[in-house]
């Protein structure tokens, strides 16, 4: 475990330096250490203004957001599959991605020459995650009586509605207005600034300690609601709790980066495969491997085909199907 | 004093009644098994005493205290179960799943305190499991993961456990261990159990006293030998039962016609 701390940490180092350093500017690893350093009151910056604003403004706040982007999904992934007991679950389960793209289209698309405005697009992508979760766990069996089979029943309902209703909108819409959709479902950190990380940064905050905190109890889950109960765990309550707190957080971090896939179902399973299947060690490695493989695979979204980007969502997969199909792999022979 | 207390308990799925108007007492540091034929109604009955399912009638309480009136936390110091299938968490160590039981004390939110570990260990020897402890559940044989659910119901350290068909699926010599384990809780920690068996033969041996249930209602109840004696068995069971004493102890043996 101590290895595996230490390990992600360094990766998580790496990805930061990678993150500030990389970009189609080049500017020396060693400067921008020492301009971060800088900051702290430790020796002297030799970056120019211009090298300066580059790095605080463009790649500096791009990274940070990454960084939340990343552990949030990472941790709801891990925290969803513990409360749903489903390998399978994403933090998309409950209709999250579908709200927020239906909100994200309203914004965007232009049907009947009416605009909302794109500004408006992370409030309504935000409004329309919460409504569909809001929804889900409305219908789902009347809140806290409800089971986690009929929560995901009613949270393919909803996102189906919702995807329904975002795709009759696209449809109607101009093929430039379509294109700016695709674009923002495909999931970006290109629009980041500082005050999009100080709009997520509270959420991701209180939501991602909420999982960690929420691991002992997850462990306890691992043994089925029955027997939970019988051991004492209020099943209900906690299923509430850890759901609000994963999806407040990923619609905070959908509605500022788009619909990162991926990175929410294939972490938590890489995590699991280095340390076990306990969610009290998952959840915090998660959260930290969630974030450095976010901004390492933003990287190389915004650099392989610079200046234009590739979608992240697309990038996180190419980067994240072959390591995990790696770590099975060797998984498989060390057991054998 | 009794431990358990039900009174005309009534329980419904739907439009099938489930149990109807049963009545049962068990007294503290004894052993009660609820015997009778598939569908009679046994899970159902441990599993509404234990608090985990909802009755449409009636009252259920442990050691004075209504069921219904207690959170899940204060439950479960006061009923542990093992049920009829427990689910077995696979990459689980044995020790990680025996100190679920003390979940109950030290919360979600804390790690277990050293007499948390300490009654641990001590159910971990006591079922001779501390050669598994660091074992993954999954890996382990019938017998040995049942002695690790029942030392999980044992680690929360309550006046009541109730185990619904405990030695379901393993073979004599496991069954024998399970048993003679329980017995000795109840003998020497004055442990009472209430628990669904459906061999009658042990059910009779182990229990102080047997409940004989069919369609939901209780149709005997009293000493282990008079219920294997009874007539009102053969008659629950649809078939001839015969009782031989081997050593004192009753056996009972269905008859082929």
């Amino acid at each position: 475990m101590a290895l595996v701390t230490a390990a992600t940490l360094g990766a998580l180092v790496v990805a930061m330096v990678c993150g500030l350093v990389i970009g189609p500017t080049p500017i020396a690893t060693l400067r921008v250490v020492g301009d971060v350093f800088s900051h702290f009151g430790l020796g002297h910056s030799t970056l120019t203004p211009l090298q300066s604003e580059i790095i605080w403004q463009l790649r500096a706040p791009r990274m940070v957001l990454g960084l939340l982007a990343g552990a949030m999904l990472a941790v709801a992934g891990g925290t969803y599959q513990g409360v749903f007991r489903n390998p399978l679950a994403d933090p998309y389960l409950l209709g999250v991605a579908a709200g927020a793209g239906l909100g994200a289209t309203i914004a965007i698309v232009d049907v009947g020459g009416a605009v909302v405005t794109p500004s408006w697009t992370p409030i309504l992508a935000f409004a329309g995650a919460m409504l569909a979760v809001a929804v889900t766990w409305a219908i789902g069996g009347r809140g806290l009586r409800s089971s986690t089979a009929t929560l995901i029943l009613a949270g393919v309902a909803v996102a189906s509605l919702f995807t329904s209703a975002q795709t009759f909108l696209q449809q109607q819409s101009s093929t430039t207005s379509l294109a700016r959709v695709y674009i923002w479902l495909l999931g970006s950190l290109a629009s980041a600034t500082w005050s999009s990380v100080t709009l997520v940064l509270p959420y991701v905050v209180v939501c991602v300690t909420v999982c960690v905190l929420a691991g002992r109890a997850l462990d306890v889950m691992s043994v089925g609601e029955n027997e939970s109960r019988s051991l004492g765990l209020p099943v209900r309550r906690v299923r509430f709790v850890v759901i609000a707190a994963s999806s407040l957080g990923t619609a905070a971090i959908v509605s500022a980066v788009g619909l990162i896939g991926f990175v929410g179902i294939i972490v938590p399973h890489i995590v699991r495969l280095l340390v076990g299947t306990s969610y009290r060690k998952i959840l915090p490695i998660s959260v930290i491997f969630g974030a450095a493989f976010l901004v390492f695979a933003d990287t190389i979204a915004r650099t392989v085909l610079a200046p234009s980007e590739l979608p992240l969502g697309v990038v996180t997969a190419i980067i994240g199907a072959p390591v995990f199909v790696l770590i099975l792999s060797l998984r498989r022979q060390t057991v054998s | 004093m009794n431990a358990v207390e039900v009174n005309e308990l009534r329980v419904r799925a739907g439009s099938t009644s489930l149990i109807n108007d049963v009545t049962l007492n068990v007294e503290a540091g004894t052993w009660c098994t609820v015997i009778g034929p598939n569908g009679a109604g046994k899970t159902t009955l441990v599993e509404t005493v234990a608090g985990l399912r909802r009755s449409e009638h009636g009252a259920v309480s442990i050691s004075g205290v209504s069921i219904g009136a207690m959170g899940e936390r204060e439950r479960a110091l006061r009923v542990a179960v093992v049920p009829q299938h427990p689910v077995i968490p696979v990459g689980m160590s044995v020790r990680d799943y025996v100190s679920l039981g003390r979940i109950a004390y030290h919360g979600v939110l804390r790690s277990p305190s050293p007499l948390d570990r300490q009654t641990v260990e001590s159910v971990l020897e006591r079922l001779s499991l501390v050669e598994f402890a660091l074992r993954d559940v999954s890996t382990l044989s019938g017998g040995e993961r049942q002695r690790m659910v029942l030392a999980r119901a044992l680690a929360q350290a309550t006046k009541v456990v109730i185990l619904d068909e405990p030695i379901t699926g393993l073979d004599l010599r496991h069954q024998i261990t399970i048993l003679e384990l329980l017995q000795k809780e109840v003998h020497e920690s004055g442990l009472t159990v209430l628990a669904t068996m459906h061999d009658l033969t042990l059910a009779g041996q182990f229990a102080d006293r047997l409940v004989l249930l069919d369609r939901g209602r209780v149709v005997l109840e009293g000493l282990s030998s008079e219920v294997v004696r009874s007539r009102e068995l053969s008659e629950c069971y649809g078939m001839e039962l015969r009782v031989i004493d081997v050593d004192g102890a009753d056996v009972v043996i269905p008859v082929r016609h």
